[in-house]
C-alpha cells in the first residue's frame, strides 16, 4: 500500500545526501530552491493563508484529488519514485550515520560500479522522458497551443528548477563530462532499440512511455532529448559549468580526488534521490495549487 | 532560464501529440502502485465518491474564457485538468496572481459560499476567502478565482482581473 501524499510530504528529510548534494548547487540557483517539508507547513506557505480551517479544507481537496487514480498524481509520483534507484546498494542507514561529518568516498569503493557511458546516456535520457510524462500527468497540457504548452513547461521554478540541475549536474556533467549534451545526443542516435530493451530503468518504466513497441519509444526518447538540449546547452554555458566546478561544491561533504569523478557519479546515483524528493514537492505543490482554486 | 527559447516548435508539436495520445489512450493505469488508503474528508467530494465528477467539463474548455496577457503582463497556463484550468500572471518575471476557472459540480462546498454573499461583481455574486482570493460564480456553476502571488497584488486588482474574463461567454458554457 502506497503512502498518502500528506504523509510523503510530513516524512521528507531536512538532511540527508540527497539534500547536501542539492544545496551544493545553490552556486547554480542562489536562493531558487527552499527544502519545503510538511503537510502543514508546505500548503501555509504556498497559499499565503493563515486561517486553519481554510488550511484544512486545501489540504482535504489535495489529498482527494491525489487519491482519485484517474487524475494522474498517482502516476506521476510512481515516476519519480521509480526512476530513482537511490539506497539500494551503499544503504540509506549506513549514510545516515554520515550526516554532519565528510563522506569518505574511499570507503565505498568496492561497492560503487561507473555506469557505462552507453548505461548512463539512456539513463539521462530516462530522467528527461520521466520529466516530461510526468508534467503531463500532474498538469496536463496547458492551454489551447503549442506556445502555450511550451510557454507552461518553460515556466519551471524552484524545486523543478532544482530538479532540472541536478540532472544537467550530477547526471551530465559529472559522469559524462564538459561535452555531454552532444555526446549523449550522438550516443542516443546509435541506440538500437534491442540495447534500450535490455537497460533495467527502461524495464521499469517503459509501460509509461508514449510508443506501441522499443522503436517508438526510443523515437520518443530521442525527440524529448532533441527538445530539451538547446536548454541543457545554455543552462551550462551561462553558468560557466563546468565538472570541477561542481565535484569542488560536493567536497564539502564528500571527501574524492578529483581523478575519480566517475565514482563520484555513481556514488551520487546510488546514494541520492533528488527526482523522488523534488518530484514529492512539485506534486504537492501542483495539487495545492489545484485545491486552493477549486475550493 | 528558459526552456521555450530554444524548443523547436515542429518537434515540440510531436512531443505535445505524442503525450497527448498517451493521456487519452494511456490512462492513469498503473498496476504497480497500490491505491494510497482513502482518508479524505466528505465534505469536499462530489456525490459519486471521486475527486473529480464524471460529468465535468473539461478543463481545455475554460481556456479561451482567460484573459489575455499584455500591458507588461504575461500569462502563462499552469494547469489543465477535468473540471479545472489555471493560469499564472507574471509581471517582470515575477509571479503575482493564479487566474482559475473551475466547474463546481465537483466540488459542491465551493459552489454553497457564494449563497449567502450580498456582494456581486459583474453581476455575479462575489466572495472574498482568506487574504489572497476573490471569487464569482457563474451561472450558478463555474467559479472564476483570481488568487494574489504578490503583497502588491491588492483586492482591487483581483477584481478587476476577474472582471477581464470572458464571464458572459463562460455563461453560455453548458
Amino acid at each position: 500500500m502506497s503512502k498518502p501524499i500528506n504523509q510523503r510530504v510530513d516524512e521528507l528529510p531536512t538532511k540527508n545526501v540527497t539534500i547536501f548534494s542539492l544545496r551544493s548547487l545553490d552556486f547554480v540557483l542562489p536562493d531558487k530552491w527552499e527544502n519545503l517539508v510538511g503537510w502543514d507547513n508546505t500548503i501555509r506557505t504556498i497559499t499565503g493563508e493563515t486561517d486553519d480551517s481554510l488550511i484544512q479544507l486545501v489540504g482535504d481537496r489535495a489529498i482527494a484529488l491525489y487519491n482519485d487514480k484517474s487524475q494522474g498524481y498517482q502516476t506521476a509520483l510512481w515516476l519519480y519514485d521509480t526512476i530513482d534507484s537511490a539506497g539500494s546498494a551503499l544503504g540509506t542507514a549506513a549514510l545516515a550515520n554520515k550526516v554532519g561529518e565528510k563522506v569518505p568516498l574511499l570507503g565505498f569503493l568496492n561497492k560503487l560500479t561507473p555506469k557505462a557511458d552507453k548505461a548512463q546516456t539512456i539513463d539521462l535520457t530516462l530522467k528527461l522522458v520521466v520529466e516530461i510524462v510526468a508534467f503531463c500527468k500532474i498538469n496536463g497540457i496547458p492551454g489551447d497551443s503549442i506556445g502555450d504548452f511550451v510557454r507552461s513547461l518553460g515556466d519551471y521554478s524552484g524545486e523543478s528548477l532544482m530538479r532540472m540541475a541536478a540532472l544537467v549536474c550530477f547526471d551530465g556533467l559529472i559522469p559524462l563530462g564538459p561535452d555531454f549534451v552532444q555526446a549523449v545526443g550522438e550516443r542516443l542516435g546509435m541506440l538500437s532499440p534491442s540495447e534500450l530493451e535490455d537497460n533495467q530503468e527502461f524495464k521499469k518504466i517503459k509501460d509509461e512511455i508514449p510508443g506501441k513497441n522499443a522503436e517508438h519509444k526510443l523515437g520518443f526518447m530521442g525527440e524529448s532529448f532533441e527538445s530539451v538540449r538547446g536548454w541543457m546547452s545554455e543552462f551550462v554555458s551561462s553558468h560557466d559549468l563546468t565538472p570541477q566546478k561542481v565535484s569542488n561544491r560536493l567536497q564539502s561533504f564528500i571527501e574524492f580526488s578529483d581523478d575519480r569523478l566517475d565514482y563520484l557519479a555513481a556514488f551520487l546515483d546510488m546514494s541520492t534521490d533528488y527526482y523522488r524528493h523534488t518530484g514529492v514537492q512539485t506534486l504537492a505543490r501542483r495539487l495545492i495549487e489545484r485545491s486552493l482554486a477549486e475550493i | 532560464m528558459n526552456f521555450s527559447a530554444s524548443f523547436a516548435a515542429p518537434r515540440k508539436l510531436f512531443v505535445a501529440f505524442l503525450l497527448a495520445m498517451m493521456l487519452v489512450v494511456g490512462g492513469c493505469r498503473n498496476p504497480q502502485t497500490p491505491a494510497p488508503p482513502s482518508e479524505t474528508s466528505q465534505q469536499v467530494q462530489p456525490a459519486e465518491g471521486g475527486a473529480v465528477a464524471s460529468d465535468a467539463v473539461p478543463g481545455s474548455a475554460f481556456n479561451k474564457f482567460f484573459p489575455a496577457g499584455g500591458d507588461g503582463y504575461e500569462r502563462v497556463y499552469t494547469q489543465e485538468k477535468t473540471g479545472f484550468a489555471e493560469a499564472k500572471l507574471k509581471r517582470d518575471g515575477q509571479d503575482i496572481a493564479m487566474l482559475a476557472i473551475s466547474d463546481t459540480i465537483s466540488t459542491p462546498i465551493a459552489a454553497q459560499k457564494f449563497q449567502n454573499s450580498q456582494a456581486t461583481i459583474a453581476g455575479y455574486p462575489a466572495v472574498t476567502v482568506g487574504n489572497t482570493q476573490t471569487a464569482i460564480l457563474v451561472a450558478d456553476r463555474f467559479q472564476v478565482k483570481v488568487i494574489s502571488r504578490s503583497p502588491d497584488f491588492t483586492e482591487a486588482d483581483r477584481e478587476a482581473w476577474i472582471q477581464r474574463f470572458d464571464l458572459s461567454g463562460l455563461a453560455q458554457l453548458k
